[in-house]
């Protein structure tokens, strides 16, 4: 039957395109809630570093980015920027605000930042339909993109506004997936080309790529293990690898690593077995099956032997790196809380609690096992890739909560596969009598249910629990009226307009990108938390008395304090809470000076009040906090996030207030010159008030 | 001894300055009297009205102009120079002459005004002109530093003998102010009356320099917009004028000793008075739309606007932007806001002729209240001054024979081509600048005249429809064309299980 001239085949192919559409319009459409909620805002602390740079990369050109120094951060020890970083997204954007300006379009690169992620999810949708089909077929391959396109695992990091590597990392990663097994299938060393380039692109994007270069070798092994050898295999490998890491080596940040990191060396190990399997495959061929026996037997020695010599040398001259602490965590869960409290302190890097899954994947969660059921059943090459696939990126979302990014993908291609499996079974035409079809129609109807619930609860979650900014707060008044509380702001552009360019702000990192980008300002920690010692001294300075923690800031050369104190509104994220992380932190660098059950009273509780600890009462963040506080609360008030009475005397010498937002959420103090007679300020104030 | 040839030139070249002003300024003009009143009622605009009686003292010849000086130390700050004729209430012509080659570190000069009596003045004659000068922040706090809620105490400061082109016979100077004296200068011709202050009469060439100051307290608003630029853009398509506005603030007031959030919180509770800038006021026509406000990290979410607002037969709405932190004294704020009208209010279209005009300027007014609803009497306040202003008026892609005018003297006025959203040709820019904006332009309007044809409407539209078709066709070529040797295998059939 033609419609509008177009054969059958024609019209299934119009309607994917128009349904593959349709999806990349959704993905696009729910990532804007925030924008609609709040504005076209860059979120969060990250994506402030790399709207930044984004911003130097466009008005300074690619030369200049690439060897930017960039004396700001971390005083006074300064950051190679353009080694130090990741440049794909960055220069996406670049790319893109080029394009639209040589078309004429005026665009502010700041919308280009804030509407990347929305624009790339929707090139993820196609990718995930792309693998879907690889793996299994077109409908499959929908309803891949489909879940792929609303899945809130993925929404979670791809808002608009939050301008993050992952936001196009998770497109190469479907992207350099579906080159991958496509290689395998066909073969051709020309789509493993391709495969090398996108994940070349992936390198320069995310440091994410180590579960690339881990899991493809890995698919290698167990393939060889399964003994399914083949020529395809062979030559999509031997391209990937190749290519792939020279390629990655022209990142500078990545630099030689894929030669003598541990991370990679699983790919160069994958990559010599493959030549000796071939090899091996080569020369049976040709000899008979005894003498390939004794070939084996010597080959296997002689390489087992020689790779041994190799591993021991590289070690011995300390070629190759030690396991990093990041990487540690990954398989024991404790390590970081014992050994890296830099490390254990981030959120995100905490191991995920099941409901999280739920929450994240919903009806997915369970789609995902049949999907793995029905991979085992056909279990061709690339079916043994989604089991791998499957069952490493599940073990990592269970380990650090941000990894269930990683995990979302497979989960929506499988369960593309399996709801594809159960159409399949139900939608098929057969003649029967119209009650047979009645068990059908009930199985759709359930089917079709719990996918438009999923769509559902995916929308809400996006618009309640992942479309706020964090730059930017809103509250509910009792009449249900919209507050936006925007204290964040108002400090940093206070500190923008009001003090000199060069002035030093200090606080804690998470503050860093943001006043960076926000307030232009040098900071001496930032979240690109590289120098434990430098971020242990801003610790130090915090949980110090105010004489010690004054010689330090002036030692520093700190011009002006920022805390961040939630009291006010009851904003529970605010320094006070972080303050037992800084002990931690600034502990293990001056184990002499800072001790954690110091800042526990008596009672070995965490107090802020009369009850507190000497060493809290008299600590800087303390005191910056709490400062003529209960002036302006009143005698009997409460912290609101502590739930605890307030300190009745809070003194401050040293330093001066500069400013405060509107809801005391953030604080600013200058830090004193030293006083014309050599006296210590306390003196001063003394002397003065008599 | 070798000659020192650059001092040599130096005074060489003085002395040839010294000359260049005597022979500039005709003489045979005396001043009789001078009376100059100062006001410093409406600051941070300081009026100084001068009414001088000027007498052809020649025995024969008439005299057609005269020579009015404005003082180097502050002639930056001068934002106009007007000069009547007292009786009849004409304007004569001003104009400024260039001594810019005259100028040098050891001797500047005075900047000279030529004014063109509306007739000749006879020999003998008399005639009462009086002379408006405008002077933008010449006032400075002091002191500098005062608390958070302190009063606001200003300083003027000036030479109380005018600097004249001509013999003068007697002359005083009258400053008012709007507060309390604090104090003056105590010179034998000095007197107060309340909020004013006399110096003078100065009789003839006794006393030649008579420095002399005044103190008084002032606790209304004063801002400066450091920068200010205004941009029109027209949009014939969507019938549409947008507008905006870029502004760079500074508080006036004296800075704050130190900032007090405890006493701001409570100052507000209790609605007493500090110096704090809380909230601007922009008049915009009642009829704009799509307004917002934004700063360099983002939207500005406490700004409000009004309603259709009526006063004294005039429709219009107020744009409240509360800044991000209010501003304290010498505080910085920078921030740009705009909005959108009908274009066919400002549009004239005559064929292909087109005349637009819009007002040269929008005024802001910066409130220290506590109240959150500020009166609407206040928008009519003066208490922004303009040091730097740029008008940009962003034409419609295909205008021609663009003509500018202005109805006052400006600095410069330039046209650049530019080019926005899918232009293919590009379109003219009207650039005005003009420094220190009197606070009368508020009301003057820019007329801009060019051609614009209804091909040029139709421009855009077809070069993207082409561009677009382009696309199409190349794609179509693209996939019709056999690029490989043998014919392209079916992907799908070869997929193996």
């Amino acid at each position: 039957m033609k419609v509008l001239g177009l054969s059958a085949v024609d019209q299934t192919r119009l309607l994917r395109i128009c349904i593959l559409g349709l999806i990349s319009i959704v993905a696009i459409g729910s990532r804007l809630y925030s924008v609609l909620r709040f504005e076209s805002v860059i979120h969060e602390f990250d994506p402030w570093f790399n709207y930044r740079t984004t911003k130097y990369l466009v008005h300074h050109g690619f030369e200049k980015f690439w060897n930017w120094f960039d004396e700001s951060a971390w005083y006074p020890l300064g950051r190679v920027v353009g080694g130090t970083l990741y440049p794909g997204i960055m220069v996406t954007s670049a790319a893109i605000y080029n394009a639209l300006h040589a078309l004429n379009i005026p665009v502010d690169i700041r919308n280009v930042c804030v509407f990347l992620a929305p624009g790339f999810s929707a090139l993820t949708a196609i990718a995930t339909y792309q693998l879907g089909k690889e793996v299994k077929n077109e409908t499959a391959g929908l309803l891949a993109a489909a879940f792929m396109g609303v899945a809130p695992g993925y929404i979670s990091r791809s808002v608009a506004g939050s301008y993050d590597n992952e936001g196009i990392a998770i497109f190469l990663l479907v992207l350099t997936f579906w080159l991958w097994l496509r290689a395998v299938r066909v073969g051709s060393a020309m789509s493993a080309a391709v495969c090398a380039l996108s994940y070349f692109y992936m390198v320069s994007a995310w440091g994410g790529y180590v579960f690339i270069i881990n899991l493809i070798p890995l698919h290698v092994c167990v393939l060889l293990a399964m003994g399914r050898f083949s020529n395809r295999l062979y030559v999509a490998y031997s391209t990937f690898y190749a290519l792939g890491t020279l390629a990655s080596m022209q990142i500078p940040f990545v630099g030689f690593q894929p030669t003598f990191t541990s991370e990679h060396m699983a790919a160069l190990g994958a990559f010599g077995l493959i030549q000796v399997v071939a090899a091996a495959y080569y020369v049976r061929a040709r000899v008979t099956a005894v003498q390939f026996r004794t070939f084996v037997a010597c080959a296997a020695v002689l390489v087992a032997a020689l790779l041994a010599c190799v591993l021991v040398v590289l070690s011995m001259r300390g070629a190759v790196a030690p396991w990093t602490g990041r990487f540690y965590s990954l398989w024991d869960t404790a390590y970081a809380k014992v050994h890296i409290p830099i490390i254990a302190s981030v959120s995100e890097h905490q191991p995920t609690a099941w409901p999280n899954f739920f929450f994240d994947l919903n009806v997915l969660i369970w789609l995902f096992p049949a999907g793995i059921y029905f991979s085992f059943r056909e279990l061709s090459d690339n079916h043994v890739f989604l089991i791998l696939y499957s069952v490493f990126a599940a073990y990592f979302a269970g380990v650090m909560v941000r990894l269930i990014l990683t995990l979302t993908p497979i989960v929506c291609v499988l369960a593309g596969v399996a709801v594809a499996n159960v159409f399949e079974a139900y939608l098929s035409h057969s003649p029967g009598p119209g009650v047979a079809q009645v068990p059908r129609a009930a199985i759709m109807g359930a089917l079709l249910f719990l996918l438009c619930s999923f769509q559902w609860h995916s929308s809400w979650i996006t618009s309640t629990a992942y479309s706020s900014p964090s730059v930017v707060l809103a509250s509910r008044g009792p009449d249900g009226s919209h507050h936006i509380i925007d204290d964040f702001r108002e400090a940093y552009y206070w500190l923008r307009r009001n003090t000199e360019p060069h002035e030093r702000v200090l606080s804690w990192w998470d503050y860093g990108y943001q006043l960076a980008g926000m307030a232009d300002r040098p900071t001496l920690v930032d979240n690109n938390t590289w120098n434990n010692t430098h971020i242990a001294t801003v610790g130090r300075i915090m949980a110090s008395d105010e004489d010690t923690a004054y010689d330090l800031a002036r030692r520093h050369d700190v011009d002006y304090v920022l805390v961040v104190f939630g009291a006010m509104l009851g904003y529970s994220g605010d320094d006070i809470n972080k303050f037992l992380w800084m002990i931690r932190i600034a502990q293990g660098v001056y184990p002499n000076d800072v001790r954690e059950q110091d800042f526990f009273n008596s009672a070995g509780e965490y107090a802020i009040g009369d009850t507190a600890s000497k060493a809290m009462r008299e600590s800087l963040l303390h005191k910056l906090c709490y400062y003529r506080f209960g002036d302006v609360m009143g005698a009997q008030a409460f912290d609101r996030v502590r739930k605890q009475r307030l300190p009745s005397s809070v003194t401050l010498h040293n330093f001066e207030e500069a400013y405060t937002t509107e809801n005391w959420m953030v604080r600013i103090y200058r830090v004193k010159d030293l006083d014309n007679l050599g006296r210590s300020h306390k003196n001063a104030a003394q002397f003065d008030s008599t | 001894m070798k000659p020192n040839w650059q001092a040599f030139a130096t005074l060489l070249l003085s002395a040839l300055a010294f000359s260049g002003t005597t022979d500039a300024v005709e003489g045979g003009l005396v001043h009789t009297n001078a009376i100059r009143t100062i006001d410093l009622r409406s600051l941070p605009a300081v009026t100084e009205q001068i009414g001088v009686v000027v007498q052809n003292v020649r025995d024969s010849k008439a005299i057609k102009t005269f020579t009015v000086y404005i003082p180097h130390t502050k002639a930056d700050r001068l934002a106009k120079v007007t000069v009547h004729e007292r009786k009849s209430g004409a304007e004569l012509q001003v104009s400024k002459m260039d001594n810019e080659h005259l100028k040098t570190p050891l001797s500047p000069q005075p900047i000279e005004y030529r004014a063109t009596f509306l007739q000749p003045l006879q020999p003998g004659e008399k005639i009462s002109l009086n002379i408006d000068c405008v002077y933008l922040n010449t006032i400075e706090p002091r002191p500098k530093v005062v608390e958070q809620t302190g009063d606001q105490t200003w300083l003027w400061k000036d030479d109380a003998r005018l600097l004249w082109a001509y013999p003068i016979h007697k002359e005083k100077t009258v400053v008012r102010t709007n507060g309390e004296i604090k104090s003056y200068s105590q010179i034998k011709e000095s007197s107060k009356d309340g909020k004013s202050v006399t110096f003078g009469p100065f009789i003839g060439g006794e006393s030649p320099n008579a420095p002399v100051e005044v103190r008084f307290r002032d606790n209304r608003e004063q801002l400066e917009a450091m920068t200010h630029r205004r941009e029109y853009f027209v949009s014939h398509w969507s019938n549409d004028l947008n507008i905006l506005e870029h502004y760079a603030l500074r508080n006036r007031a004296p800075a704050l000793d130190a900032f007090d959030k405890v006493k701001q919180t409570m100052s507000r509770f209790m609605k007493a008075r500090d110096n704090f800038v809380k909230t601007l006021l922009v008049k915009v026509p009642a009829d704009a739309r799509e307004m917002y406000v934004v700063d360099e990290i983002g939207n500005v979410s406490t700004s409000s606007v009004t309603s259709r607002q009526r006063l004294n037969g005039d429709a219009f709405k107020v744009m409240q932007l509360k800044p991000r932190y209010p501003l304290a004294g010498q505080w910085n704020y920078t921030w740009w806001h705009g909005y959108s009208v009908p274009l066919s209010n400002y549009l004239r279209v005559n064929r292909n002729h087109h005349a637009l005009r819009v007002p040269f300027i929008g005024s802001i007014v910066g409130s220290a209240s506590q109240n959150e609803e500020i009166p609407l009497t206040a928008i009519n306040t003066y208490n922004t001054a303009v040091s730097k202003y740029e008008l940009r008026i962003t034409l419609p892609e295909g205008a021609t024979n663009v003509d500018v005018r202005v109805p006052f003297d400006v600095d410069s006025i330039r046209q650049r081509p530019q080019s926005y959203y899918f232009d293919s040709s590009g379109r003219t820019v009207v650039v005005v600048e003009h420094a220190n904006v009197a606070p009368s332009a508020v009301d003057a309007h820019v007329l801009v005249t060019y051609d614009y044809s209804m091909l040029s409407l139709w421009q855009k539209p077809l070069v993207i429809a082409f561009v677009v078709f382009a696309l199409f066709a190349l794609t179509s070529l693209g996939s019709r064309m056999q690029l490989g040797l043998a014919a392209k295998p079916a992907l799908t059939a070869k997929k193996t299980q």
